[in-house]
């Protein structure tokens, strides 16, 4: 008991030390009044004259605020827990961060090479073997050959797939496997900005422990991590730092427990009024 | 910065995807790659036998007749996939920061493999209606770039607009049969009234199908004139082509 106190207490100081040091050297991600928009269709286009005439300088489309004026800042090493009701606006904000989505105000920088696991499965296609997805989906990720060459084995290693299964045919896959495998291609190099948007949900319990060890590994080899899940308890084990996102903005940021209590007390969805731009 | 930023590594992309697209088509099947053969052969055997005699003037008629088909198949099948390029990735480009031109061009690159591939069969079949190939004949290779271009050009337009109306993909499918008789495939542009023949002559792909038959029909080069229209008709729609998309790529992500 005593020596696990200890090197709880131990690591609280170091962690304490660690929040302390953080300088701007550090800053991996510093977003500042960050707005963005979608386009959405509200009645139509009228005719397609009009769109070509104004293409790229007026557009059909109206715009509806996503983001709005929303600050943050991640330091190197942080995993930052990403909470929120749906809708809020979670998943823009990682594109944003993945350089998916432009800002339409404000700035975004971002310090690193992202590797997005955005969605399940992004990218594989049913039909061909698991083996050859791999070298897709790397590739999509951006991995070289080499780097494909070199994480071949480890990749295929950690998704726990039999050599019968990797030569078979994705679409004959469970969702867990698919899971699986989309989680270790993303996993395979050492990213420097990992965004996980609530993926990890379907592997089996075996899985997903692994996925979290993983997820440390990754923490501790100093790279930064943007983890979005409903799940508290995850949040609780694996992220540093949390925030709460309402209506576009940041509601709450701090430590991981005060902001999963917040979560708790705000279930009652607050009904954003989309406000138009126009 | 993006992972792509690195030439070898976004060429890397557009081959992966390129073959990716090859090894999806024939997947499945039993013949698999014989079945592009197929539509041009069908198309050649209704020439032969319907205009076959109307054009008995016309000198080696079945090799006059598929060194158009086999480039209009080009052409139409380049369109027709780059069309459905960006949208068919919708899920990918969405979650994942990639270069969204690497698609239309992946797309393309899969249609011009697939064209060479095809050309070893079809250059056979071209041997026993009387093909020669001369010195001439190696004029093929700059009018194919050009040609690539020119449809690369066109097909990046419509695939842009495509990612906002739909139209544009069931629209064009309804056009292709107005172009492929509006060029001269089946029929010799000196079967056209003299005082139509500039209408013929708007038309790009008239340009691209006699410079291919002098490669491989007439074995002659084509006169300067000429080869200064393919290099404004190749890559003037280009650059065309790459101006709309660069404008309207912006919009996308709201589509997808």
């Amino acid at each position: 008991m005593v020596i696990g106190s200890l090197t709880d207490w131990k690591k609280d100081l170091f962690l304490n030390i660690k929040m302390e040091m953080k300088t701007d050297n550090d800053i991996m991600i510093e977003a500042k009044g960050l707005c963005v928009s979608f386009m959405v269709q509200r009645h139509g286009i009228n005719n397609i004259k009009d769109f070509i005439i104004t293409m790229g300088v007026k557009s059909p489309f109206e715009k509806s605020s996503v983001l709005r004026d929303l600050n943050l800042t991640v330091y190197k090493g942080e995993c930052l827990g990403v909470m929120g009701r749906n809708g809020c606006g979670k998943s823009t904000l990682l594109r944003t961060i993945a350089g998916i989505m432009k800002p339409d105000k404000g700035s975004i920088k971002v310090n690193g090479v992202v590797a997005p696991l955005m969605a399940l499965g992004v990218g594989l296609e049913p039909e061909l073997s698991g083996y050859e997805n791999i070298r897709l989906v790397g590739t999509l990720m951006g991995l070289s050959k080499k780097e494909l060459k070199h994480s071949m084995g480890s990749i295929i290693e950690f998704s726990e797939l039999t050599k019968d299964e990797i030569e078979l045919q994705v679409k004959r896959y469970s969702s867990g496997m698919m899971a699986r495998l989309a989680f270790s291609i993303a996993v395979a190099t050492m990213p420097e900005i990992l965004i996980i948007d609530e993926v990890l949900a379907v592997g089996d319990l075996g899985f997903r422990q692994k996925c979290a060890n993983r997820i440390n590994e990754i923490k501790d080899a100093g790279s930064t991590i943007i983890y979005v899940s409903h799940h508290l308890e995850e949040i609780k084990n694996i992220c540093t730092r949390a925030i709460f996102m309402e209506d576009g903005r940041i509601s709450l940021s701090g430590n991981v427990d005060e902001v999963c209590e917040y979560y708790k007390t705000h279930l009652d969805r607050k009904v954003a009024t989309p406000t138009i731009l126009a | 910065m993006t992972k792509f930023s690195k030439p070898s590594k976004f060429l890397a992309l557009v081959f992966t995807l390129a073959m990716k697209t090859l090894k999806l088509r024939y997947k499945n099947s039993i013949f698999g790659f014989l079945w592009s053969m197929i539509n041009p052969i069908i198309y050649l055997v209704i020439f032969t036998f319907v205009f076959g005699n109307v054009f008995s003037e016309i000198d080696r008629y079945p090799l006059y007749a598929l060194t158009g088909l086999v480039f209009w198949i080009f052409f139409s099948t380049s369109t027709i996939q780059v069309i459905e390029s960006i949208i068919n990735s919708s899920g990918v480009l969405k979650s994942i920061n990639i270069p969204t031109i690497a698609f239309p061009l992946s797309a393309q690159l899969a249609a011009l493999i697939s064209l060479f591939l095809s050309m070893i069969p079809f250059m056979i079949l071209m041997f026993i209606f009387g093909l020669r190939l001369t010195w001439e004949s190696l004029i093929f290779f700059p009018v194919l770039v050009l040609f690539t271009a020119f449809t690369f050009g066109v097909s990046l337009i419509l695939t842009s607009f495509n990612v906002y109306f739909r139209d544009m993909q069931l629209a064009w499918g309804s056009f292709m049969p107005a172009i492929f008789y509006a060029t001269p495939i089946a029929y010799t542009a000196s079967l056209i009234p003299a005082k139509f023949i500039w209408v013929l002559k708007l038309n790009p792909l008239y340009h691209f199908i006699g410079a291919l038959r002098h490669a491989f029909y007439y074995n002659t080069l084509p006169s300067l004139g000429e080869a200064g229209i393919l290099l404004v008709v190749g890559l003037g729609p280009l650059a065309i082509g790459y101006w709309v998309f660069n404008r309207l790529e912006k919009g996308f992500v709201s589509q997808y």
